[in-house]
């Protein structure tokens, strides 16, 4: 892959133009994008345009300019800046939804398995790995110092006599360290037959290729219990 | 049917079935719901007076009924995975109430995360799941209880979304038919801290120490009050209807202070990828945005907080800001967290604050709480359990 002097991809301008009417077409982009008066309302309140190069109203200003160069000239890094708060959203005297047309262009980056989505997705193999496998993300032995060491030394507290700590923990569904709970098994299978229906697990496999045999690994295994 | 709808500004009072911005009107889309299960297309999980429902106001003057009894806890993967006193502060106070809930392990995260983090999901994939969960609660006969922010939100979109299209329904329905499930919705989606809210004068009752010298500053979740807004819980005597109530309510109403500060409005800087690979990111928001101006401006003892990535990224990263000059520092613990702790639960075995980053102590010490004991007591406890005796809790489970 070839990049411009703004770091963005260069495809042609029929392809640019194909992934402009991806997002069009997604049920939700008429809800997302209204009129626009420009009043930047959206952007001197979003979070992330105070560290990054980022405006929510340029990402409205580029989808009403109906042309393809501009909206893919948001498809590699820019749209992986928003914080998705929907602060936008909620300010925006039009009603319009900058963070909901970004969610649109990212899962369009993921779904075609862009480099750029594959390079921002690498560091989240384990929350993937744990939240698509196993049914919830945040487990009590990832917090380990080695990970988060600007957390400070009180963050290994977290990781020693960990299982009786877990078990000090009045509830019995969060008495485990591998989970953030004990999901049944029934519930992880009902997931699975989700993610196959709705093509999640072959999002996964375009993104991630390796991740993902490890997933139908873990799914192949609890199926058969 | 006409609601009437109370001016914010107290300039007029009008009534309409909607509200006009911008061209667009804004429905409440319980009527809708409600049409679509009169034509068999779902079925609604009703809100009956078995749930014991407290009415609240939200955005537009819409009231919302809140169920207190009867509850499915739907579980948040940080607060499980992270901070673990979040829930049993919200079960603890249930089993004072004698309310009737079920804590269980047949759910699954609303994988959100795929949604707002990592984009590796879809609208049909993010709404069955919620179909999945909102299910499960139908079948024990229970109204489910959503305990995250990210969580509250994208069933709320989720639900919009499937009230507004045919095709979604009916590709969820065909995916709920697969796994033995059928479409349903809540009547309400329904947040812990609207639960927190709705409670807070009976909460107040429990109350064993004296707060008037605390100052609180709150910092409400994005994803509870900007997605889906019109569906936020706003009341006339907290901040004047113009900011939602939910945990400022619970803090008033144990008679603590609520400070303001200039950017009551930003998010914490959680950011869903940020916190994890773009941590200076977050952790710069947090120190200029939210905890230097709570400290600053208000002079806040403690930090409230409606949610769960909330909580942990403005609890986790104040420590690093020290390397930078920024020597202020608050705790941080959620509403519920606070209330416990206040109404006399154990700081270590109920509220367990020592998972938490910044230091809590001086809090502790400064309402009158004795955490020395409670931490001497939860040692033992440690010490009785790794004997092999049973642990303590709060429920059975089979």
């Amino acid at each position: 892959m070839e990049y411009d002097e703004n770091g963005v991809s260069i495809v042609s301008n029929d392809f640019k133009k194909e992934i402009f009417e991806e997002a069009k077409k997604d049920f939700r982009y008429e809800e997302y994008v209204r009129g626009c008066l420009n009043c930047g309302v959206c952007t001197g309140g979003c979070p992330p345009h105070r560290f990054f190069d980022f405006s929510p109203r340029m990402v409205l200003q580029n989808c009403k300019s109906n042309d393809p160069a501009l909206v893919w000239g948001m498809m590699d890094e820019y749209v992986w800046a928003c914080f998705q708060c929907f602060t936008c959203a909620m300010i925006c005297p039009f009603l319009n939804n900058p963070g909901g047309v970004i969610a649109i262009l990212r899962e369009i980056s993921v779904r075609r398995g862009f480099e750029s989505a594959k390079k921002v997705l690498k560091p989240y193999s384990r929350v993937l790995l744990k939240l698509t496998a196993y049914g919830n993300q945040l487990s009590p032995d990832m917090i380990q110092p080695d990970f988060f060491p600007d957390w400070g030394p009180h963050i290994g507290y977290a990781s020693e006599d960990l299982p009786l700590k877990r078990k000090a923990i009045p509830m019995p569904t969060l008495q485990v360290t591998n989970l953030a709970w004990d999901v049944a098994p029934e519930a992880m299978k009902e997931l699975y037959t989700i993610f196959e229906e709705a093509g999640v697990f072959k999002i996964i496999e375009v993104v991630d290729p390796s991740l993902y045999e490890i997933i139908q690994d873990i799914v192949d295994d609890v199926r058969s219990e | 049917m006409a609601i009437e709808i109370r001016n914010r500004l107290g300039l007029a009072d009008v009534k309409s079935d909607f509200r006009h911005i911008a061209g667009r009107k804004i429905e409440n889309i319980h009527n809708e719901l409600l049409e679509l299960e009169a034509k068999g297309e779902l079925k609604v999980i009703h809100i009956t007076d078995e749930h014991k429902p407290i009415e609240a106001e939200t955005l537009f003057g819409w009231k919302k009924k809140i169920p207190t009894t009867k509850l499915w806890h739907h579980k948040s993967c940080g607060q499980c995975g992270n901070i673990p006193g979040y829930p049993v502060s919200l079960l603890w106070f249930m089993n004072k109430f004698g309310t009737e809930y079920v804590d269980e392990r047949n759910q699954t995260s609303c994988t959100a995360w795929n949604y707002h983090g990592s984009a590796t999901s879809n609208p049909v994939g993010l709404a069955a799941v919620a179909v999945r969960n909102w299910h499960r609660s139908y079948e024990l006969g229970l109204f489910p209880l959503i305990h995250c922010a990210t969580s509250f939100g994208d069933y709320k979109e989720m639900r919009n979304l499937l009230v507004e299209n045919k095709e979604l329904r009916d590709e969820v329905r065909r995916i709920m038919h697969k796994i033995g499930r059928e479409l349903v919705i809540p009547e309400e989606i329904v947040h812990y801290s609207e639960w927190v809210h709705v409670m807070r004068f009976e909460i107040a009752k429990l109350r064993k120490y004296d707060l008037s010298n605390i100052i609180t500053t709150v910092h409400p979740a994005c994803h509870c009050y900007k997605m889906i807004p019109e569906d936020c819980i706003y009341d006339k005597d907290i901040y004047a209807g113009k900011r939602t109530a939910v945990s400022t309510g619970v803090a008033l109403a144990l008679g603590a202070q609520v400070a303001d500060y200039s950017t009551w409005y930003d998010c914490c800087g959680f950011g869903f990828r940020h916190i994890l690979t773009e941590r200076e990111a977050s952790r710069s928001f947090v120190m200029d945005r939210k905890i230097r101006p709570m400290v600053r401006e208000a002079n806040s003892d403690v930090c409230i907080t409606q949610d769960t990535g909330c909580t942990t990224t403005l609890d986790k990263n104040q420590w690093i800001g020290k390397a930078m000059g920024y020597t202020e520092q608050v705790p941080v613990m959620a509403d519920v967290m606070f209330a416990a702790l206040v109404c006399g639960a154990d700081v270590y075995k109920i509220v367990q604050l020592q998972w938490h980053t910044t230091d809590w102590r001086p809090l502790c010490e400064k309402i009158g709480i004795d955490w020395k004991k409670s931490e001497e007591e939860y040692n033992a406890y440690l010490e009785k359990l790794r004997a092999g005796e049973k642990p303590e809790n709060l429920y059975e489970y089979a």
